[in-house]
Formats: structure tokens, sequence, C-alpha cells
């Protein structure tokens, strides 16, 4: 399981890779998105997967998975959302100003 | 003496206020008393039974770097010409720059110079030397470029600032192997461990860097470029710095460090071979001259590198005429820079092409020069310096250490005709400058200004200067015993004979040497206009030049070139070179360090067939996000991605997750298409083949590159995690049950609390952004 | 009093969010922020003065155990940047509303630094692999809402670029300290260099902390990662410009230092010597960058890049001799750059381009700015007695101890072709006859002069009165060469 999640991490990390390498700002952004997923899953994993209910106290569970990485998860989502939004909105203005949503459009003169 | 050093420095911050005063006083007259005071203070010095002082200022004990001032035989040669020349420099600026110009700035460089070439001689640190030294630099740079709305002062002021400068890191770089090898920052100290540098290895490299340091500053071939382009500062400045003391510094590095040096045979070839280059190659380019400036500066090339040579010959008598000639080249030289000055500033020109005859307007000028002129070329009449240190060269020449090394033993027999050939061109540029300028025919209609001679306050210095050519060369003796001879024990480390210095040795070699030069040069001379085309053919100095330029010049379209050539402002390329990197190294390290091995398939979890469900559809989704060329359906295939990672997070048992990845995914998709309601609709990506194939490269590398990672952390199985305790102390310290929120609230409260203030940092700066917009529509 | 450690870190902070509530009166938030900025500069020098006295303060927060809760760490090192980094803010803050526009201003420009220094600041504290991240992120998104600060097109376009390079990074970030857990299973930085070391860097422990030095390269701007520095660098106002080059890439170099002093020792023969090679490589790209343009902002922002090689040269080599002046060039660097940033924004403005071909003479309007740049660009080069002199001194005497021969050679040349790049603005921009044509009506407000002045000031103490502060960098080298001491002060029970 630990490593069916891994490969399926590295395989949005690529994705997000060969998406971040295209022109189009929208392209992009998805990349970025899918960038996050492969990260936090990565996070999941390495605090090992389902080896005990989950991390809610009772009496009646002895063993729990790692609540530390789901934690570190929490924290991590709350950035990425605050940063694609970011992101996003940036996208617009900038693609507006500028006229283009192609990033090879904006790579600007060399002295300004 | 740290208060002779510092003086000047001191007395450059008043500057600015003394030169308000300057319509009433010309600032010259306040400065002249620095150099004169502390000329009087080391001339006390002077005597047989001089011994060496020395006195330690703290300053940066910690690094041991402290102002450890030490005064030698060498040093006290130094400081004498420095104050010395200094003085009569000042006094005659005082009549040669007018009050119109910016005199504050003049003697505050000139003050700065002192001050650093002071400290330059008398420092026995070398960090505190070093630092003195590029203060030497960056106050001959300030000084030649002051009159900097000229482009060719500006030129020649950049020149010799990077010039010297390397060669300042340079020396730079010697001193610190130095000072680790040695584990001392005093010279004296160094100079007693000789052993230990010469075991160490690096002596050649050391010699190497500090070579580099002091022929440049000594405008030693092929560094001496940026010397005649120095002349563009003001004469007086050339006078002092480019002739007298500052491109001495070099000279004075060699002869401290030579104690160091002198055991290994490729000082002698390096130092000896580059200064006789340098005085043959000068005094050829020298008579092709135009500029009496540009005559001098060459000349002065020259002579540094017979100078030079001597203290590469390494004898003893070598050394003592090498520090004989430092003091006569000064008084010789010094004069006639500013007999130079005066024919500027009387005929308004120095392009002797249009100079001649003027011995009738200015006879004071012409005596002087004369003196000066059949000094340097060495003309051998009882009452010149120039003659016997000429002929204590020649003798030196003739007597060089045995040498076992080939290219050594060759040197020794090559040096005494290059020192003649060298000295013949001293000569024709000597006579050339002299009857080129005094006698012949008077072209008054050339001339800028009418001729007349200078008034009396500016021959006061040059006079002073020719009476020590003559004092000197009556009574040479006067200052052997009592100056010279501690000089050359400052450079030998040890006792030196006393050596006797008469006008008429006998029929010897150095004296018939002498007799070719005078003979040949009266020759040539007489002969010049039919053999002066050789420079032509010779293309001489400029290509040198050139060299300079072009590197100045490559430097600029090189570097422009390079940058420009992969900072495109390509988001793409960045990203490419950035992951190239990444890949290549981590790949190559984890190869090397055994990163990926003692895999171990033991401690998995089973995989059901929904997990395998759910993951086989977001890689589906995952991979049509590459292929989509629609945007709503590529913002719902990432939906699918986000909400597929919340079924995982609720089949991996943590509930808190999938709920807040629920959360935000929706609100993510809603901002997605708003945002990008009025954006373009997505095009094909139209791309090469290649580019392609280097994305997906790109792409594959880092995935793989987290798979296997991964896999290999997780392998990993050395050490329990800290969470238990979490699991433990959740409730009974923390006072909840949910562990996730116990951490995110308690034990990682610090981590929770700035989470919320980025997203606090992001909707303000989103808030901004939109109301930048409207603000602008609104205008 | 060990609660001293989060001072710097929430003073910072609640400014930001009080003079948030400002906007509206721009007045009162300047004034806020100038009181603010030096009250935090009084705390920050009382918490190193008790730092320096008594020892590292260690703030276990929430009062939760090492390892287990977050840890602040104030220790000599992090307490002496976090000093320096108030000290870039004060003067910047003075600086502020001379140079920026209203509309800028009301922007919340001056929450948005407020937030950049307490990122900063925590970066510099923590003593938490994964606080780190966080840290940094509350910086980077200050630094994202600054960048676009004015809404220009260049600057929308070029911090399009600069966001994304470093969310990637950020990502990379996550991921590694992720993997770093998965292996040793903390976060916790002593408690990471405690297991780390039992079992001796093994297995794919080298390979997650090459990563994390990419993630931190990429923020330090290290060869060959820094391709997203110049350009976004230069296109906000110079203050803002200021605080980048100052402060950005200098936490990503902090916590290379901190992270491969404290934990990644185990392979230095891997690691630490390709730290040397990137270093070489930093400077000379980063230099012949600096010569490449004509653009006076673009040289400066691409002369930081040498510098951080400097300090990477400096934890490559990683003897006593080299560590301190990699400290002591990093505090160095700081400083001049911050002033060199807020000098040539100041002649940006009065001669109104920043094309070097366009301007001649300035001297004759402005010769105090011509001085202080020329006064900068020593400082800049090292040389002595200026405070990169020292730093520089006991970088290439720390290489020449280690044998390192090429690397001073490469630093010598890199530092004559800074002094270079820095006075071409001086030899053409500034000297030269008197522009004819353009009288330059515009004054260098005083305003914008005085904290460059304090900065340089501050340069040459550090340069001229170096044995007030050399023994405690020597100190601080000292103890990062033994990493037991830092795990026992967090670990100790």
């Amino acid at each position: 399981m630990e490593y069916l999640i891994l490969i399926l991490a590295g395989i949005l990390f690529a994705t997000a890779i060969y998406n971040i390498l295209q022109k189009q700002l929208l392209r992009i952004i998805i990349g970025t998105v899918l960038l996050s997923h492969g990260a936090h899953l990565v996070i999941l994993t390495m605090g090992k997967l389902k080896r005990g209910q989950p991390p809610i106290l009772d009496d009646s569970v002895t063993s729990y998975t790692d609540p530390l990485p789901q934690a570190l998860i929490l924290t991590s989502i709350v950035i990425s959302f605050g940063i694609t939004s970011l992101l996003l909105v940036l996208s617009y203005r900038a693609a507006n100003e500028n006229k283009t949503d192609n990033m090879d459009e904006m790579r600007g003169e060399s002295n300004e | 003496m740290i208060f002779a050093v510092l003086i000047p420095l001191v007395f450059a911050l008043f500057i600015p206020f003394l030169s308000k005063l300057k319509d009433k006083v010309h600032t010259g007259i306040f400065v002249l008393f620095i150099p004169l005071g502390i000329f009087i203070y080391f001339i006390r010095f002077i005597g047989e039974g001089f011994s060496p002082l020395h006195h330690t200022y703290n300053w940066i004990p910690s690094l041991n770097i402290n102002f450890s001032f030490y005064l030698d035989g060498l040093s006290l040669l130094f400081v004498l010409l420095i104050s010395g020349i200094g003085t009569l420099v000042v006094f005659y600026s005082i009549y040669y720059l007018h009050k119109t110009e910016k005199l504050g700035h003049f003697y505050v460089y000139l003050l700065m110079f002192m001050s650093a070439m002071l400290g330059v001689v008398l420092s026995d640190n070398v960090f505190v030397l070093y630092g003195f030294w590029e203060l030497t630099s960056i106050s001959s740079f300030l000084l030649i470029g002051y009159w900097h709305h000229r482009e060719r002062s500006r030129y020649g002021a950049q020149k010799s600032m990077l010039i010297t400068i390397f060669g300042g890191l340079s020396m730079f770089g010697g001193l610190i192997l130095l000072t680790v090898i040695t584990g001392t920052t005093s010279i004296r100290s160094m100079i007693d461990q000789i052993d230990l540098i010469v075991s160490s290895g690096y002596l050649p490299l050391i010699l190497v860097f500090i070579l580099l340091g002091a022929f440049t500053k000594s405008a030693q071939f092929p560094f001496h470029i940026w010397l005649p382009d120095a002349m563009e500062a003001p004469t007086p400045v050339s006078a002092y710095l480019h002739s007298a003391t500052m491109v001495k510094a070099g000279i004075y590095l060699v002869a401290r460090f030579s104690a160091i040096f002198v055991v290994y045979e490729w000082f002698f070839i390096v130092v000896s071979l580059v200064g006789i280059i340098t005085l043959v190659w000068a005094s050829y380019m020298a008579v092709r001259q135009t500029d009496l400036k540009g005559i001098l500066a060459f000349s002065t090339v020259s002579q540094l590198g017979m100078i030079m040579a001597m203290l590469g010959f390494g004898t003893e008598a070598a050394v003592f005429a090498a520090v004989f000639h430092i003091l006569n080249h000064a008084t010789f030289k010094g004069s006639l820079f500013m007999v130079a000055g005066i024919i500027d500033h009387e005929t308004g020109t120095r392009d002797i092409r249009k100079l001649g005859g003027l011995l009738t307007f200015m006879p004071m000028s012409a005596t002087l020069a004369l003196f000066g002129t059949f000094s340097m070329a060495g003309v051998p009449f009882p009452f010149l310096n120039g003659f016997y240190s000429k002929e204590l060269f020649f003798e030196a020449t003739t007597n060089l250490n045995e040498n076992s090394n080939a290219i050594a033993s060759f040197l020794t027999e090559a040096i005494p005709y290059l020192a003649v050939f060298g000295s013949i061109f001293t000569f024709v540029y000597s006579m050339y400058f002299f009857f080129g300028v005094f006698t012949g025919p008077k072209k008054l209609e050339l001339l800028p200004k009418k001729p007349h001679e200078a008034p009396i306050g500016m021959l006061i210095s040059p006079i002073i200067l020719v009476l020590g050519v003559i004092l000197i060369g009556l009574f040479p003796n006067l200052v052997n015993g009592s100056l010279i001879q501690h000089a050359a024990e400052g450079i030998r480390n040890h006792a030196v004979a006393y050596t006797d210095i008469h006008f008429w040795h006998g029929f010897i070699p150095p004296f018939i040497m002498s007799l070719i030069v005078v003979g040949v040069g009266i020759i040539l001379f007489l002969t010049r206009k039919y053999w002066t085309k050789i420079y032509e053919a010779i293309p001489g100095n400029l290509s040198f030049n050139k060299v300079y330029d072009k590197l100045v010049k490559n430097v600029d379209d090189f570097s422009a070139g390079i940058t420009n050539s992969y900072m495109t402002g390509s988001l793409k390329l960045y990203m490419s070179l950035i992951l190239g990197v990444i890949i290549a190294f981590s790949f190559a390290i984890m190869f090397t360090t055994g990163g990926f091995s003692n895999i171990s398939f033991n401690d998995l979890e089973e995989i059901s067939i929904v997990d395998i469900a759910i993951v086989l559809i977001m890689v589906l989704a995952a991979i049509c996000t590459i292929f989509i060329n629609n945007k709503l359906s590529l913002i719902i295939v990432t939906g699918i991605v986000g909400f597929g990672i919340s079924i995982l997070f609720v089949l991996l048992r943590a509930p808190d997750l999938a709920l807040t990845q629920l959360v935000v995914e929706t609100v993510s998709m809603a901002l997605f298409l708003l945002a990008y309601y009025h954006l373009p609709e997505l095009r094909k990506r139209n791309e090469t083949t290649a580019t392609s194939i280097t994305n997906l490269f790109l792409a594959l590398g880092i995935g793989t590159l987290i798979t296997m990672v991964g896999i290999a952390a997780h392998s990993s199985d050395w050490f329990d995690t800290i969470s238990d305790y979490f699991v433990e102390t959740a409730y009974t310290l923390g006072g909840g049950t949910n562990i996730v929120n116990v951490i995110l609230v308690d034990m990682r409260g610090l981590d929770t609390l700035f989470e919320i203030t980025v997203l606090g940092i992001a909707a303000l700066a989103i808030y901004s952004l939109i109301k930048v917009r409207k603000n602008k529509e609104a205008e | 009093m060990s609660n001293l450690a989060i001072l710097p870190i929430i003073i910072p902070m609640l400014a930001g969010i009080i003079v948030a509530f400002t906007n509206k009166n721009v007045k009162v938030s300047r004034f806020l922020t100038k009181l603010f900025s030096i009250i935090s500069l009084i705390v920050v020098s009382y918490v190193t003065f008790e730092v320096f006295t008594n020892g590292s303060i260690i703030l276990e927060t929430g009062d939760w155990v090492a390892p287990y809760g977050i840890i602040l760490v104030a220790d000599e090192l992090s307490i002496i940047l976090v000093l320096t980094t108030n000290i870039i803010a004060a003067t910047t803050a003075f600086y502020a509303a001379h140079s920026l526009s209203l509309k800028q201003e009301t922007h919340y420009y001056y929450t948005f630094f407020f937030m950049l220094i307490a990122g900063v600041s925590g970066a510099f504290l923590t003593g938490d692999l994964f606080n780190l991240f966080v840290f940094f992120e509350v910086l980077l998104m200050a630094s994202y809402a600054l960048i676009v600060l004015g809404g220009d097109k260049v600057q929308l376009r070029e911090s399009v670029k600069y966001v994304l390079i470093n969310l990637f990074s950020s990502m990379l970030f996550v991921t590694a300290v992720a993997l770093l857990y998965g292996v040793v299973g903390t976060v916790n930085m002593a408690q990471i260099a405690e297991r780390v070391a039992e079992v001796e860097q093994r297995g794919i422990l080298t390979t997650i902390g090459i990563l994390l030095f990419f993630v931190f390269g990429t923020k330090a701007a290290l060869f060959p990662l820094y391709y997203w520095l110049p350009r976004p660098y230069i296109v906000p106002n110079p203050v803002v410009s200021a605080l980048f080059g100052a402060l950005l890439t200098k936490v990503g170099i902090y916590s290379i230092l901190r992270v491969f002093s404290l934990i990644f020792i185990h392979k230095m023969e891997i690691t630490h010597e390709a730290f040397i090679w990137i270093a070489g490589l930093s400077m000379i790209f980063g230099v012949i960058g600096a010569l490449s343009t004509n653009n006076i902002k673009l040289t400066i922002a691409y002369n930081i890049i040498p510098a951080i090689g400097y300090i990477i040269m400096g934890i490559g080599i990683f003897n006593q001799d080299a560590l301190s002046g990699a400290i002591y060039y990093l505090v160095h660097d700081m400083i001049i750059k911050s002033a060199l940033f807020l000098l040539v924004g100041v002649i940006a403005y009065v001669a109104g381009t920043s094309d070097l071909r366009k301007m001649k003479g300035l001297i004759h309007h402005y010769p105090l700015l011509g001085w202080l740049l020329f006064i900068a660009a020593f400082v800049l080069a090292g040389i002595p007695p200026f405070s990169g002199f020292i730093g520089k001194l006991q970088l290439l005497k720390g290489a020449a101890a280690a044998d390192e021969i090429a690397i001073i050679i490469i630093g010598l040349l890199s530092s004559l072709l800074i002094l270079y790049s820095v006075m071409k603005i001086f030899i053409r921009g500034f000297w030269g006859e008197k522009d004819e044509q353009n009288n330059y009506t515009k004054k260098a407000p005083l305003g914008t002069i005085i904290p460059i002045v304090c900065l340089l000031a501050v340069s040459v103490f550090l340069g001229v009165g170096a044995e007030f502060v050399y023994p405690s960098v020597e100190g601080i080298a000292e103890y990062l060469l033994d990493p037991e001491i830092y795990i026992d002060s967090v670990l100790k029970e």
C-alpha cells in the first residue's frame, strides 16, 4: 500500500512538472495544484499507513495511525490553498495587464 | 610612528573646511606643513648608528591585525622620499594648480595617498600593509581621474585601478598563504621561518602571487600599460605618485620579501627577466613618444625595470645599487616631471613636436632639465648621481651569482648585453627630451601660449631636487653609510659591508659599458630620423594596450553574451535548468552513497481493490491534465484528483484531512472557475518533439526521484517516531481526544498560528491586488 | 525569561496587524512603523545581549518539551542574524515613506513589511524543521505581496515567475521534510541531528540532505539555481529590493549553514566538497551577470550571487576560520546589500533612469550620492578596512588552510570584478562632463540618505571596529563545529 501511494505521488509530481513546463498560465497553475497533492501524499506515507485507527482517542482502541504527519498536512493544505488563491488572482491580473497568458511572451527585455 | 602615518589622513578630514578659504589662502599652504613635519621627524634617524625601531598599536588583536610599525633602513629611505618629495610636490602644486580648481579634492586625495604610502613602507603586519596598499591604488585612481570630465582621464583612472587592484588582490592571496603557513602576520617573523615556507611546497605560488602585486604596482612589463595613461593626472601627481613613490611600492614589496625568496632560483629568473625586459622595452618605447610626460612615463617604467632587475640579481652589490638608484631616480625624475609641468603650464602644450628652442625663453627650466636628463642618461660627469648608480648597475650585471639552472645561467650571460642595450635607449630619449624641447628651431606659432619662464615658486621644488642630483653626484658617500647601507641591510636582513662609491674605477667592464652607451647613444640620437621607422614595423606598446582594451571590452560583451544566453526571462527554461540539476545531482548522490539499497517489502500494508481503483482513477485524471485542451474540462479533471485525495485520506484513516481537503478543494474549484472565466481558451500544446521529450524526461525524473527516495526512506527502520508521545499525552496534557487537533492547536500551535498568518497575508495581498486594479480603472 | 526568544517574532507580527488597521491614515502608519521597528530593535538588542552573556535561550512553545513541541532556539548565530535583520528593518522603515508611493503605502506595505520581518526572524530562530517551512511561507507570502505592490505590468509579470519557482521549492521542501521524518521519525532539528549522527548519515539520508540543499539553495540563489533572482528583485520599489536583497537569500543560506553544520555532517567529502564547487561557480556566474548589464539595479541584484558564493564556500570548507569568515561575511553582506539597493534606488530616482548609458556627470549634481556609492563599492569588494575584508580574509585563510587554492584564486578575481561592476557606475555615471541637456532638478531627499549613511556606518564599524565583533563570531564558529552543544542545549532533559 505504501509503495502504491508513493508511486501515485511520483506520478502526481511528474504530471505536475510536465504541466509547469508548459506555456499557458492555467496549465502551470494546475501543475502546482498537482504538486501539492503529491507532496501531501508523501507526508502521509512517511507516517506509515493504516497502522491503526484514526487518531481520535478512544478507550477501546490500542493503536492509532501516526497523527503527526496528518497535522503537518493540515498546515500544508491551508498554506497551499493560500498560495494557490494568490497565484490565481496574480495570474489573472498578470495575464490581463500583459495581454497574454503565454509565459513565453512574458519574458521581458533585458534592460528595463 | 602611528601619528606620522595617520596625521595626513586625519588632516584630510579638515581639508573641506580649509578649502573654503581658498580665495584667500591656497589650500596647499596648509597642507605643506604635514609632509614637511613628517620629513623633519624622520630625518633625525639618518646616521651611521641607526638601528631599527618597532612600535605596535593594537587594532584587531584577535585576528593578529595590528598597527605594527617597523622602521628599518629600507623603510626610512622610503619614508624620507615620501615626505621629502611630498613636501616639494605640495609646494610645487601651490603654483601649478589654480585656485579655481577643486583644490579640496586634490589635497584630500594627496593626503590620503601620503598616509597610505607611509603605511605601506612602515607596516610589519601584512594585512595592514595590504590595506594601505589598496588605499594607494584608490587615491591614485582618484588623482588620475581628477579631471574626470576628460575621457582620457576616466580611461586612465579605470585602467590603473583595474590593474593595480588586480595586483593588490593577488598579493593579498600570497600574504594569506604566508600567514597560514607561518602562523604569523608579521613580515619579520615570516622571514625567520623561511624553512617552513620552503617545505610547505607553496613557495612558487606565493612567489607568483606576490610578484603579480609588485609588478602591477611598479608597472613592470607587461603590466606597465597603465602608467602612461596615468599621466592624465595633474603633473604634481605624476611627479609624486607615478614616478617617485607609489610606483616604487612594488619595488619595496619585492625588496621586503626578497629575504624569503632569494633562496629560490626562480625568484632570480623571473624578477631579473621581467625587470630587464621592462628596462629594454620601455626605454625603446620612450623614444617614440611625442608627449613629454609620455616620455617620462616610459622612462619611469624603464628605470623601475632596472631597479627590479637589480633586486632580482639578489647579490649584495646589486641590492646596494638598487637602493641607491631608488634615491637617485626620485631626484632626477621628480625634477624632470616638474619641468615638464612647467613647460606645459607656460606653453600650453606637452607635445614635443610643437616644442623647440625654448632655451632662450626658459633658461632656468632648461638648466634644470639639462641636469635631470643627463643624470638620467648616465652621462659620466662627477656631478650627476645617475651615473653612479648606473655604473653600479653595470657592475652588478657582470657579477651575478653562479647558477645551476640552465635558464638562469643563460640569463646570467644575456643580462649585461640587455642592460647595455636598454641603457642606450635611455640615453637616446634623455637627449631627445632635452634637445627636442630646448634647442632647435622655434615653433612659436604652434604653441597655444607665448612661452616665458615660470614663476620662481614653481622653480624652487625642481631646483631643490636638482641640487640633490648634484650633491649626491659630488659627494656620493654622503648618504651611503648613513642611509643606503642601512636600507640594503633591511633588504638583505643581515649586515652589509660598506661600499665606497667613487667616480673613477679604472677601465673595468662597467666603465666600458658606460662608454658604449654614450657612444652608441650619441650616434643613434643624431641619426634617429633614419631608424625611427622601425617603430612602425614593431607595433610596440599599442599591442599590449590593445590586449587590455580588448579584454575590458570583451569582459562586458562576453558576460553580456553568456548571461543573456540563459537569463532569457523564460520561466520554462529556468525551471528546466533547476529541475535538471536537481535530478542529476540527487540521483548521482543516491547511487554513490548507496541510498537506494536495503529496500524492504516487509513492513507494508495490504492493498485492497478499492485502493487500486481510486489510485487508478487519480493517475488517469492526472495524466489527462496534460492532454486536455479545454479549460473547463481541465479544471474538472484536476478536481477529480483533488477529490480522489480526499477519498484516499478517508481510506488511510485521516478523517480530519479528508474533511479539510474536501472543503479546500471545493473552494479552489470555485476560485478556478471564477478567475478563469475571462481567460482565453486553452491552446493545443504545439511543441517540438525535442521539447516534449525534455519535458517528459524532467517530469519522469522528478517523479521517479520522489518515489525512490520515498521507498528508501520508508524502508529504513532505525528509529521510532515521536508520535507515540502525542498519543500518550493528547488527553492527559492536551485535554483533547482528537490527537491531530491537539497537535495542531497545542503541541504545534506555533505552526498553526503562522499558517493562519500566511492565509491572512494572502488575503490582504489578494485584496490589494484587486483594489489596485479597481483604482486604476477608476482613473 | 526564556520567553524572550519569541519576542523578535511576535513584535513585528503584532505591529503588522496593528498597522493594517491604520492604513487609512498614512501618517499614523508611518509613525507606528518607525516606532515598532525601533522597539523591536531595542528588544532584540537586549535579547542579543542576554544570549551573549548567559548563553542560548531555548523556548519550548506551549511548554511542550523538546523534541515534541516546537522549539525556538535563540543561540548566538540566530540572534546575531535577527539583530542584523532588525537593523535593516529599522533603517528601511525610515526610508520607506520617501520612496513609496501613497498608493503602495495604503495598500498595506507596512503590514507586509512587518510580516516579512516576522517570517525572517522566525526562520532564524526556529529549531524545528517543519516550523522552518512555515516561517519560510510567511516570509515568502509577504514577499509575494511586496513584489506586486503597485501592480505594474512588469511587476506582475516577474512576480508570476517568482511565485512559481518559490512554490515549487516550497513543495519540495515540505516533501523533503516528510522524507526525513520517514527516516528519523522526528522534525526537531536537534533530534534529527542526534539520530542522523547515530546512523552516521547512512542510506538515503544524504540524498534527502541534498534535496534540502536544493530547496535552500534555490532560496539562497546559488549556482545553478539562481535564475529567478535578478529581475524580480529590481521591479519593486527600491526599499522592497533592499529588504529582499538583504534578507531573503540570506535566510536560504542560513538554513544551509544550520542544516549542514548540525545535521548532515557525516558525508562531508561528498556534500561539502560539492559546496566548494558550487561556491566557485556562483562567484563566476554571479560576477559575469553583474558585468553583463547596464541597468544599475540589475548590477546590484546580480552581485547577490557571488556574495552567497562566498558564504557557501565557508560552509564547504568547514573549518574555524572559514566558518567565522562565512558568518562575518553573511552579516556584512546583509548590511551592504541593503545599503546598495537603497542607494541605487535613489540614484535611479534622481537620474530618472536606471540605464547607466543614459547617465553622466552626476557627481556635479549629487556629490554625496557619488561618494556613498564609491565607499559602498569598496565595502562590497572587501577592501580593508571595511567589513567585507574581515569576512573575506577569514574565508580565504580557511581555504588556504584546507589547500583549496583554486577557490582562493576565483574568490580574488571575483572580488576585482565585483569592484569593477560597481565602480563602472561611478566612473561612467558620476564622472564626466556636466550633462547639459539634463538639469537634474530632482533632489535626493535627506530621509533616504540618512538610512544609507547609517547602514554604511555599520559596515565601516564592522570593519574598523572588528575587534568588538569578531571574537564573538569566532565563538559562533567554534560552536557550530561542535553540534553536540546545540543538541544538548535543546534536548537537555
